[in-house]
């Protein structure tokens, strides 16, 4: 690890302003970044620890819930507003990681993990995320864990995290707090960004940014949301696939519905149009198996990973089963 | 060569030094072809006051040390393990103010007033912890190197409520990693102290 | 106090130290930096970036390193039967290779600085494809055959199909590492992780040519092995020249990513099996094949084949080998080397068989076994009880009532079920070593060998063995080892550790009655003629059984000899025995499996595991170990592969989250059981070793599952839940 100043940060003011400042870098819960730090993949010249100035509370509010930046995974994950309410948000912190990280691991931090991509992790592989200019490794090469939608030629890289595979399907807001300006809000769908050309960007948080918090709207889906993810081993891996699945139900008739996928792509995947068919239709497993096909339409995969394809449809057809027995 | 000014970048590239490339694919090249140029930066240490099985400590560490690091080169206490270093063997597990937590992602510098217990502080007045008694007749382990960080998610498990069934205790014990596969005592042992 | 392992206290409080762990004064850290190519040559280092790194003490590369007398030159080297001579080389055979040792004042600095370390190749090409590189490869015969391939050529059944298996990686879960210092300018002492510390302290001795009484070697407790730590791997000659280079203690410790590639993995494996029946399931001719990754550098080879030509009555049997030289790495023994491979080629392919001959397996395993003779060297079996782990195996299950002969006719919603086995069996070895027993004036024992114990449970089984023979309270007798100046001892390996030693120990507990009877003879002359076994070992000093008590205090026996302590050291090993018999271990693995027919995932959700060791030790231990191993052949089967980028040739992916081995939540609760009967031939306890046989077969117990749940015959190793979805 490179040497760098530690900093004991007290307000969120302050938090900002310094982080500004070029070479500059948040910690919280840690569990991603220090691990990137000891690889020398972030190497901060300043490391500013937000611990104590990130609210660390879960309220609810007019529209619904906010969870503290700074609150940890596993406190979000058996709290009971969150359990009875949001359990989606619940059961996919529950399928990430493991009870030691959870309990280390904030909330905001977890929006902010990069990529678990080999070639990121290895810095001696070419990767465009972590070198710009040198090649992506991946996509002639180990790309079993790779996207299969919404990459580019520059980066097949996928986001890793659960959680925001449900904040996504819950259409979460994140709060950020800027040096400029008080407040700004970034729709969960707008905050990720798909690699393109830039594939170094993993978010469009501003450079002065800190995430704040996380609001959650109420919402029907309490009833009938399930989060499926398939891993190369039972627990305590990153998803090859997952599906954050949440119906609203009028008896047997689909309100409203709501898909979104990890493993699948650089941002956590809404698949919109599935859920514009599930619309109005009867909750039934042909329903079900119309909707996954509807999925897997938009994937395209690379040499290695074709089998999240037939993954993915299956594991719609779960999630969304499971919705009805949840 | 100059040292270039500080930038965001770790390493500056230049290109001076190429290396032979007849066998790397035309598109990875760039790459190779840089030689990397560090900044060196000088380490810095900072004063922390943490408590470790109630004793506490105040020390100038460098910004960079982990906990775990800190336990076991400086304060001697080797019982958490270093597995990987990196979050993903379980190894290291300690309690950070009474919450199961890895070591080996924790900085020292991040510890100022926290309450950290480790193995070697789970015995008191010189009497086996009783999860650590059942490890020991449920022969939880065979080469014990997984066994500290085992038995302090264990305990952990244990006052999380997290025993319900097999299949729970199996899921909430999965963050640590044991290559011997010793997870029949394992789960054996916390099913006998959570049934107390 | 309940009763647990010897260590047990230890290892649940945290005391135990392993190799890192020690306090040495004035140590100081180093870390390795490897090359960043997979084949060439090393043209210049950079390092002034890490020099000036506070608190680095040295940077030693192959230009200014001491140098190691036995690599004085390249013929030198090739007689030290040292494949890689790191640091006396500028030849770069795999991305990783160590090209230069950081040493600084600590592990931060250490670590800082070798991420400065850069160097400039000459590039060479290379090759790391094993898939697209072993059809070119020839095979060559190997062992004995038997019969005639035309024999069968007429055969009822056949079965003939191709298996591989990925390159697995053993990850113990302590890191290896080395604590060294030359403690006088011609002693040497280690602090180091294997499991040999004799084999260690032999072949420093063998390259610095000096003598092995001039280098300790010490490996009290010892986080895992599984064969990475049989031999002497370059950290350690680092770690030694370091030593010498600063003139301190220097101690390495390898990060996880280089457990992947600078301590062996289990090779990549093609194999190939042909075997055919008559109609009523007899079998005919095997024709086994099999071929594995090593590195250019080295000549590992392991017998994948040999397996088939043990377990069955096979009247035809020929196998073929070949290895397949890769810029990668060097591969090593893994637990149950070649046989584990094999079996997966071998009893999957008589799965098949069975669904042709329409025969359970069950059957035509029992039908078939070689339970009385070795087919290989025709010597009879010492002991075989295999057709009865198969039998009780078999019965735990309720094979018979759930396994259904119909592949992929149980459903469960989604789930399909299905029940699958397989066979393991390995050679019963046994070596020689050298036990010592010393006793206390207070009498208490303490049992001693330089063998190290790696989880197995050896020191209990001493423990248990000496107490058996001699009725000292176990509480009473102590265990030593894991330090070269004990008595001599093979490394731990290949399943015969406590079979070596139990052999050591009774000879030293032979001998230690016949020194008491010696020194009780000074205080009571009845003592010059006793019977050495008729003396018991009592709270305060020995009696006789039969022959009128006459006790004689251990008070006395120490006073009147004038001694501080008894001493006593027997060697003991294999005999003619060997000549006679032949040896094994056997094991029948029974699983049921449930798979999801939509997303691949499959679950083990039983596993029945029956054991012929002989005679059981330890009961707690030895059913641990082949539960454990249950759960690395649960990783075999499922979950285990190094990936390996062909174009950049080099290993990705190589931490614990890319590289997956089993969870807790991956296992079931495991059902082992023994057969139990001992092998009065093998050694004074009757037992026979049992590490590896637990991980031979079960893989293949696996996949026959899948097979009978899904009705997809997968052959290739790790069955992900890619390769069941795409089936």
């Amino acid at each position: 690890m490179r040497p760098f100043t530690f900093q004991r940060i007290q307000s969120l003011d302050q938090a900002s302003a310094r982080k500004a400042n070029d070479g500059h870098q948040c910690i919280a819960g840690g569990t991603n970044l220090l691990d990137l730090m000891k690889k020398n993949i972030t190497v901060p010249e300043v490391l500013l620890d937000i611990t104590k100035a990130l609210p660390d509370q879960i309220e609810t509010t007019a529209k619904g819930i906010r969870i503290g930046a700074m609150v940890r995974n596993s406190a979000a994950a058996n709290h009971d507003l969150i359990r009875s309410k949001f359990p989606l948000v619940s059961k996919a912190l529950l399928a990430g990681a493991s009870p030691q990280i959870r309990n280390m691991a904030s909330i905001g931090g977890n929006l902010l993990q990069r990529t678990r991509c080999p070639y990121f992790y290895d810095t001696t592989l070419p990767c465009n995320k972590r070198n710009p200019g040198t090649g992506c490794g991946a996509i002639d090469g180990e790309n079993r864990m790779s996207a299969i939608v919404g990459y580019s030629t520059e980066c097949v890289a996928v986001h890793p995290s659960d959680l925001c595979i449900a904040l996504a399907a819950l259409d979460a807001n994140v709060i950020i707090r800027t040096t400029d300006k008080k407040e700004t809000i970034i729709p969960f769908k707008d905050f990720h960004r798909l690699p393109g050309e830039t594939p170094e960007q993993d978010n469009n948080l501003p450079v002065s940014g800190i995430i704040t918090a996380v609001d959650i709207p109420s919402n029907q889906f309490f009833k009938n949301a399930a989060y499926v993810k398939l891993r190369d081993r039972e627990s305590y891996a990153f998803a090859l696939i997952s599906v954050a699945a949440a119906l609203e139900l009028n008896g047997n008739k689909i309100v409203q519905a709501r898909l979104a996928s990890g493993g699948v792509a650089h941002k956590p995947w809404r698949w919109y149009e599935a859920e514009a068919f599930l619309k109005g239709k009867n909750a039934t497993l042909e329903t079900f198996q119309k909707a996954a096909a509807i999925v897997v339409k938009e994937t395209k995969p690379l040499s290695n990973n074709a089998f999240k394809v037939p993954m993915l449809k299956g594991a719609v057809e779960v999630a969304l089963q499971n919705c009805l027995n949840a | 060569m100059e040292k270039q000014t500080i930038s965001r970048r770790f390493f500056l590239f230049t290109s001076s030094m190429a290396a032979s490339l007849a066998f790397i694919p035309a598109g990875v090249k760039a790459f190779y072809n840089n030689v990397k140029r560090a900044i060196v930066r000088s380490k810095e240490k900072e004063t922390v006051s943490i408590i470790v099985n109630k004793q506490k400590h105040t020390l100038s560490v460098d910004s960079r040390t982990t906990l775990l690091d800190l336990l076991r080169e400086e304060l001697h206490l080797t019982g958490s393990k270093k597995g990987c270093d990196h979050g993903q063997c379980g190894a290291c597990t300690v309690h950070i103010d009474g919450q199961r937590a890895l070591s080996c992602l924790s900085l020292a510098v991040m510890m100022e007033g926290h309450e950290i217990t480790t193995i070697e502080g789970l015995a008191q007045d010189g009497k086996l912890h009783p999860m650590q008694q059942a490890f020991l007749e449920c022969d939880g382990f065979q080469c014990g190197y997984c066994t500290p960080g085992q038995i302090m998610s264990a305990v952990a498990c244990v006052n999380e409520g997290r025993t319900g069934s097999v299949a729970e205790i199996k899921e909430f014990m999965s963050g640590n990693l044991c290559r011997c596969g010793a997870y029949n005592g394992i789960v054996e042992s916390i099913q006998k102290v959570a049934a107390r | 106090m309940a009763e647990g392992r010897v260590e047990g206290i230890s290892k649940v409080t945290g005391s135990g130290k392993y190799a890192a762990e020690y306090k040495v004064d004035n140590v100081c850290y180093g870390v390795i930096v490897g090359s960043t190519i997979p084949a060439g040559e090393i043209e210049a280092y950079h390092l002034d970036d890490a020099k000036e790194v506070a608190g680095v003490l040295d940077i030693i590369t192959h230009l200014n390193r001491p140098s190691i007398p036995a690599f004085e030159n390249e013929e030198s080297i090739k007689k030290s039967g040292f494949s890689l001579p790191v640091l006396h080389t500028d030849k770069v055979f795999f991305k990783g290779q160590p090209i230069a040792l950081v040493i600084a004042e600590t592990l931060e600095d250490a670590t800082y600085a070798a991420s400065l370390v850069t160097a400039t190749y000459k590039q060479s090409s290379f090759n790391v494809d094993f898939d697209t590189t072993h059809p070119s490869i020839p095979l060559a015969g190997t062992g004995k055959e038997r019969g005639t391939m035309d024999a069968w050529s007429n055969a009822a059944f056949v079965a003939d199909a191709e298996y591989n298996i990925k390159h697995e990686v053993h990850n113990p879960m302590e890191m290896h590492a080395t604590i060294a210092t030359w403690v006088s300018k011609d002693k040497l002492k280690l602090w180091d992780k294997n499991q040999g510390v004799n084999n260690v302290q032999g072949t420093l001795s063998r390259l610095w040519k000096m003598p092995a009484a001039n280098i300790e070697v010490i490996s009290e407790f010892v986080g895992g092995g599984f064969g990475a730590g049989l031999l002497v791997w370059p950290h350690v000659l680092m770690t030694v020249m370091a030593a010498q280079q600063v003139k301190r203690p220097v101690k390495v410790v390898l990060t996880r990513p280089q457990m992947f590639t600078l301590v062996g993995y289990r090779p990549q494996a093609w194999q190939k099996v042909k075997i055919g029946a008559d109609k009523d399931g007899n079998f005919l001719g095997i024709l086994h094949q099999s071929k594995h990754s090593k590195s250019v550098y080295d000549n590992y080879r392991e017998g994948i084949t040999r397996i088939s030509r043990m377990l069955y009555k096979i009247p035809n049997a020929k196998t073929e080998e070949a290895t397949v030289s890769l810029n990668l790495s060097a591969p090593t023994w893994m637990r149950g080397p070649g046989d584990c491979s094999g079996a997966f080629g071998l009893e999957c392919a008589i799965d098949e068989l069975s669904y042709q001959l329409k025969k359970d397996p069950v059957q035509l395993r029992l039908q078939n076994l070689a339970t009385e003779i070795d087919p290989d060297t025709q010597k009879p079996w010492s002991t075989n009880f295999l057709n009865e782990c198969v039998e009780k195996g078999a019965a735990n299950i309720e094979w018979a009532k759930y396994r259904k002969a119909q592949p992929a006719s149980v459903k469960e919603g989604d789930w399909m079920i299905g029940y699958g086995m397989a066979c393991g069996m390995w050679f019963a070895g046994r070596s020689k070593a050298s036990a010592g027993i010393k006793m206390q004036k207070d009498g208490t024992i303490s049992v001693e060998t330089a063998m190290t114990d790696i989880g197995t449970g050896t020191g209990t089984g001493m423990q248990n063995i000496a107490h058996d023979n001699l009725g000292i309270p176990k509480n009473k007798i102590k265990v030593n080892l894991g330090n070269s100046n004990l008595p001599a001892a093979p490394s731990q390996g290949g399943s015969t550790g406590l079979s070596t030693m139990s052999g050591a120990v009774v000879a030293a507990c032979n001998e230690f009655r016949k020194k008491i009877a010696e020194l009780a003879s000074v205080v009571d002359e009845a003592y010059k003629h006793v019977n050495p076994a008729d003396i018991v070992f009592t709270k305060n000093g020995v009696a006789l059984q039969t022959q009128g008590n006459r006790p004689v205090s251990y008070e006395n026996i120490f006073a009147k000899n004038n001694l501080e302590i008894i001493d006593v050291q027997a060697t003991s090993g294999p005999g003619e025995e060997r000549q006679k018999y032949a040896f094994c271990s056997g094991a029948a693995h029974f699983v049921r499996v449930k798979v999801h027919a939509k997303t691949g995932k499959v679950k083990v959700d039983k596993i029945v595991s029956v054991v012929d060791a002989g005679y059981v030790v330890n009961d707690k231990a030895a059913a641990n170990q082949i539960s454990g191993a249950a759960v690395g052949g649960l990783g075999m089967a499922l979950t285990e592969e190094q990936l390996v980028d062909h174009k950049l040739g080099c290993v990705v992916g190589n931490d614990l989250a890319g590289y997956h081995f089993p969870v807790n939540a991956d296992a079931p609760i495991i059902d082992v059981s023994f057969i139990g009967k001992p092998d009065v031939n093998i050694n004074p306890a009757g037992a026979k070793g049992l590490g590896e046989v637990g991980i031979i077969g079960m893989a293949p117990a696996v996949a026959n599952a899948i097979y009978n749940a899904t009705g997809k015959r997968l052959r290739n190793l790790p069955i992900t839940p890619d390769k069941v979805l795409m089936a």
